[in-house]
């Protein structure tokens, strides 16, 4: 950081740290060693101080001590050499009586890093586990993992090792959670502590004994201790129980993921740890903070995967604020959706209403978003709220509620009447691509009821120049195609006009390529037209498993449960919570109509995009079985695909290419084989 | 859990302090944290992670100020978060108000601590009473002497030193309940709850061990007695020093108090409670010329008990101007910068209702921006009251030596987040 004068400052400060007046005077030298951590807490480059510094931390002070040791500690990396001036000092005050000062120089003396120093390092620490002041203990015990992580690849001496699962049965409980951290970190390769029956007993009983975050720790390493009898399980568990209801949330959580684990053979243990848990977790939805209020509503929303009846008369518990933050909205709008049942379907309906007004464009989304997804199961007020939002002409709403509506009549064709009742007045502007992709859409498919469909998609096709989404351009051909099946009269000449332009003036390939398809296949005659663009695999009950969402065995989210992942899922989910079907099925249409090689890799890439935001981003929704068998339908076959819950997800697919179906390119030798592997990134 | 370091940032993410507890991430790291933040914000996704590279961002605000922890690791986010507010909570103890120019004066103080509290990413000493016994803020005195390690840090009852002195034995008990209300638009009552606390002012010598009676309706329940009213208790939670084990076992609250101030005990009750003040309000706007407002605020509270420092906060439309007020009894006042007229009556008795109209002037041009719909806040304050009945029965402090200590008991009900929306 450029800091003006900076190097005058130093050339005084140092001046002023070897005048032997200042350095007699105790509180002159003090101040003078405040002055140069102010200025390193400020970004002045301070380290050519250096080896004043080092002669300054030879004191009885102990806060000067303290600061002195922080300045070493962060500059110690630039002046390998003269820090190894300090290590006398350090070890000189290992030895000191008071036990305060030497834990303060054990601890500094890991904290230096540097792999060099570690020798002299290692007699002070392994003096410092026999310590009898259990504040060195602590330290002594955390300075060997701090050792390991120095030197990850030698070896930390099995003595120690032995020492350090002897001090598991310290007096102090935070020297025994430190030990356990330990292990922990020097042992990672192994496969951390080895806990076997008289550790994790040992442990247990010591629970009691440790704060809030050396019992989340103790509960964690405990996980991978398995149980050798039925009736030790039981006797664990209902040790444990209480501390599900703890209200510590960490501690509960914690709990709560040590009986998942424990317990991952027998599934109606794991059910009635949840329901006994979910006070806490709903009291965690409420807490006053609002990064633990988001953590806690992420967990939820992992646990309505397999439970969705988990919550369902406390949905009221979900009800945004005014002032909340829009993610921590978000999330309760998507728990809101998972509770939705019977009984309350209204009330959470007009709370939903509510929130489709938002002044953050985000949350109002996801409560539309929202509300359709509920029309999928329950009746059409849904449909009436979503079309009264139109009336509102707020751009951002308008353009979530025709994305709605199309992801809704997708699945739910008999709302179309509805649908197209709404739009047969449509006469806004939209600037949003995927608001006037969806319009186009839905444009297409309701071509033959909507009477102005001609004269808005004519309004489009007349701009098509200025257009410079290439997703509203495809969506716009489609659309253009489908009217013109309904009402070619009116459509014909302004169809001819879009395919010139677009397979004439067109840059974008994937434009031109769909537009020469289709020319193409008019050329074929009507009926292919048809066959291709109307035989929709519209609310096809095959496709129901990428859409729906049976709920997951427990086991498939357990092992991330209090970790940073679901949040990190919470924050990824936004985007793709509610499927978008119509894209889907485009994909798979065009992937039934084989035609050229080109074509059929370049739709699969349009596939595989589409897939990814189906499949994986926020996890995969459905199993690869049923997948496969959705894939099948449109002469897709798996080779193979690697396990669930692998990271990165591959997928091999191929399909052949039949000539009945191909009319004008009987040239290519039939069953073509063309592979494909779809990968799934990893999130984290 | 596993924290590699901790930041200290202001608002424009220039690093105020930091510790580097792990090493295993570059320091520089931070440099992106802000960026990323005002992307996020720019886009309306804000989110308490963060992400960049391998490096997690764990963030929280306070004041002027983010606190961030990073981390490599698929470490246990509500732990990380917990202990950064446990790091507020030390702070805030320590400078009594967390700010950019606290930190700064006390840098010293600050560096001390964050070495105190965790250690190689792990969080050791977090208890503020414990470390204030050794960590001082007359650091800046030259003394030799308090270089002494407290009992405490090896001491069975890590919360209490022993030796403490008192003249006069006594301890205060504040039981405070603060409201938790929803109403919709419409007027009915959404959700809700009463959350409670008890506080202690232990000024008592030696080492007591005292036990509190509430009419608590599981250990009524429990001992078969059912005479007067019983308040049942949801997601009670203790300080350290109460025996969990004799609460789960027979209900009884026994424990050795910290010296001072400590927050004994909180819990949540999830009855459906009469709002205690109830507000109706019609507001209608006329479009390019005016608002008005009428609200009307009806105390629902026995006759005997006054509400104090009742303040009604109602939200306006953020281009109102020349603001004119009349009302039944307080006063009204606009506060533009936060787009709110509040209301505001000093004394308030039960069962008696007030009123205030107000109108704005709106300009002619519309404002085009979207604004939301806030709700209609509400404070206020009931003392010597509890809305759900609780109530001190006995505490009990017995010492060794046989001094006699009196129990002062205070009774409170404020108002939490108590909205009603509105329709406007």
């Amino acid at each position: 950081m450029p800091y003006l004068g900076g190097e005058e400052t130093v050339r005084e400060l140092r001046r002023a740290l070897s005048n032997p007046h200042i350095q007699t005077d105790h509180l002159r030298y003090r101040n003078t060693i405040h002055r140069v951590i102010r200025l390193m807490s400020q970004g002045v480059d301070v380290s050519g101080l250096f080896s004043e510094m080092v002669k300054a931390c030879a004191t009885g002070d102990i806060v000067q001590k303290k600061l002195v040791y922080v300045f070493l500690c962060s500059y110690a990396s630039v002046n390998p050499e003269l820090s190894l001036l300090v290590i006398n000092t350090l070890r000189k005050d290992c030895s000191d009586p008071n036990p305060m000062v030497r834990s303060l120089a054990l601890r500094n003396m890991c904290n230096l890093r540097l792999p060099g120093l570690c020798e002299y390092v290692e007699q002070p620490l392994t003096a410092g586990l026999k310590d009898k002041a259990a504040c060195v203990r602590r330290v002594a015990v955390l300075g060997w993992a701090k050792i390991h992580a120095l030197l990850p690849n030698t070896e930390i001496d099995a003595a120690v090792v032995n020492e350090l699962y002897g001090l598991l049965r310290d007096p102090d409980p935070v020297v025994m959670v430190n030990c356990l951290r330990a292990l922990e970190e020097i042992l990672e390769e192994e496969g951390g502590v080895a806990i076997n029956k008289p550790i994790a007993h040992h442990l247990l009983n010591r629970l009691k004994e440790c704060d809030v975050w050396g019992q989340s720790e103790v509960l964690s390493v405990l996980q991978r201790y398995r149980p050798r009898s039925e009736d030790e399980l039981f006797d664990i568990l209902s040790l444990l129980d209480p501390a599900l209801l703890s209200h510590h949330v960490p501690i509960m959580a914690a709990t709560l993921r040590l009986f998942l684990s424990l317990c991952s053979m027998l599934p109606a243990v794991c059910v009635s740890a949840l329901e006994r848990a979910r006070g806490p977790l709903l009291a965690a939805a409420g807490s006053s903070s609002r990064e633990l209020r988001y953590a806690a509503l992420c967990h939820i929303q992992l646990l309505l995967r397999s439970e969705p009846g988990l919550m369902g008369e406390h949905y009221k518990r979900f009800y945004c604020g005014y002032a909340e933050p829009p993610y921590i909205k978000q999330s309760k709008i998507q728990v809101l959706v998972e509770l939705v049942n019977d009984d309350n379907v209204a009330v959470v309906l007009d709370e939903l209403k509510g929130y489709c007004t938002d002044v953050n464009t985000e949350t109002s989304q996801a409560a539309i978003n929202a509300i359709g997804s509920i029309g999928r199961s329950y009746d059409d007020r849904c449909l009436g709220i979503l079309t009264g939002l139109l009336e509102l002409k707020q751009e951002h709403i308008t353009s979530a509620v025709l994305q709605t509506l199309r992801d809704l009549v997708w699945v739910s064709p008999q709302y179309g009447d509805a649908v197209c009742s709404a739009l047969e007045k449509w006469e806004d502007q939209l600037q949003d691509t995927q608001g006037r992709g969806a319009l186009l859409w839905l444009l297409g498919v309701y071509g033959d009821r909507l009477s102005g469909a001609p004269y808005i998609l004519e309004d489009f096709i007349d701009g098509v120049r200025s257009e410079v989404s290439a997703e509203v351009k495809t969506e716009l051909l489609t659309a253009t195609l489908r009217v013109f099946l309904s009402r070619p009269a009116e459509t014909q000449d302004m169809m001819g006009r879009l395919l010139q332009h677009c397979i004439e003036e067109e840059l974008d390939m994937c434009v031109r390529d769909q537009a020469l398809l289709y020319y193409r296949l008019l050329h074929c005659g009507i009926e292919d037209v048809r066959r291709v663009l109307q035989c929709g695999r519209r609310s096809d009950l095959s496709l129901g498993p990428l859409i729906g969402r049976p709920p997951e065995p427990i086991s498939q989210w357990a092992s991330i449960f209090n970790t940073l992942e679901p949040l990190m899922l919470g924050a990824s989910s936004n985007g793709f919570q509610f499927g978008n079907g119509p894209e889907l099925e485009k994909a798979l249409n065009m992937l039934s109509f084989p035609c050229t090689r080109v074509w059929f890799l370049k739709t699969l890439c349009l596939f595989v995009v589409i897939f990814q935001a189906y499949v994986m981003c926020p996890v995969p929704r459905c199993s690869p079985e049923s997948l496969q068998v959705a894939l099948q339908l449109v002469n897709i076959q798996t080779l193979a695909f690697t396990a669930p819950n692998k990271l990165p997800w591959k997928m091999y697919l191929y399909t052949h290419s039949s000539h009945t179906l191909t009319p004008h390119s009987s040239t290519t030798p039939p069953n073509t084989l063309i592979l494909a592997e779809v990968l799934q990134f990893t999130m984290l | 859990m596993s924290v590699s370091a901790v930041f200290v940032l202001d608002l424009k993410g220039k690093v105020l302090i930091c510790r580097n507890y792990k090493g295993d991430v570059d320091m520089a790291e931070i440099d992106h944290f802000l960026p990323l933040l005002m992307t996020e914000e720019e886009e309306g996704v804000t989110c308490p992670i963060m992400m960049h590279g391998n490096v997690h961002f764990l963030w929280i605000k306070h004041t002027n100020l983010y606190l961030v922890a990073t981390t490599n690791k698929n470490s246990n986010a509500s732990l990380v978060y917990a202990f950064l507010y446990k790091l507020v909570e030390v702070f805030t103890e320590y400078f009594t108000e967390l700010e950019e120019e606290s930190i700064q004066d006390n840098f010293v103080v600050v560096y001390e601590l964050l070495d105190e509290l965790m250690d190689f990413g792990f969080p050791q000493t977090t208890d503020s009473k414990i470390l204030q016994e050794y960590i001082t803020q007359e650091g800046a005195k030259l003394e030799v002497a308090k270089t002494k390690v407290p009992t405490t840090v090896t001491n069975a009852v890590s919360w209490r030193s022993e030796g403490i002195k008192y003249k006069k034995n006594e301890v205060f008990i504040d039981v405070i309940e603060s409201i938790n209300l929803l109403v919709n638009a419409n007027g009915s009552v959404m959700s809700s709850d009463i959350v409670g606390t008890v506080k202690l002012k232990t000024m008592l010598s030696g080492m007591p061990e005292l036990r509190l009676g509430l009419n608590d309706r599981a250990l009524f329940a429990l001992t078969g007695r059912d005479k007067g009213k019983t308040v049942s208790m949801e997601d009670v939670k203790f300080h350290q020093c109460v025996r969990l084990s004799r609460f789960e076992s027979d209900r009884t609250i026994s424990f050795i108090p910290p010296d001072g101030e400590s927050e004994l005990m909180s819990y949540r009750i999830n009855t459906h409670v009469k709002p205690l003040i109830w507000i109706e309000s019609v507001i209608e706007k006329f479009s390019h010329s005016r608002v008005e407002i009428m609200v009307k605020a009806k105390g629902q509270f026995k006759k005997q008990s006054v509400a104090n420092n009742v303040e009604v906060r109602v939200p306006v439309p953020s281009d109102a101007d020349s603001p004119k007020f009349k009302t039944s009894t307080g006063h009204a006042k606009y506060v533009p910068e936060k787009n709110l007229a509040v209301w505001t009556i000093k004394s308030f008795p039960g069962g008696k209702e007030f009123l205030m109209r107000a109108s704005f002037g709106l300009p002619s041009v519309e404002n085009d921006e979207m604004e939301g719909k806030p709700p209609i806040t509400v404070n206020f304050e009931i003392p010597y009251f509890t809305v759900s009945g609780i109530q001190v029965r006995y505490m009990k402090i017995i010492e060794k030596s046989g001094y006699q200590a009196l129990p002062w008991v205070r009774y409170i009900t404020q108002s939490g987040d108590y909205q009603l929306r509105s329709n406007f």
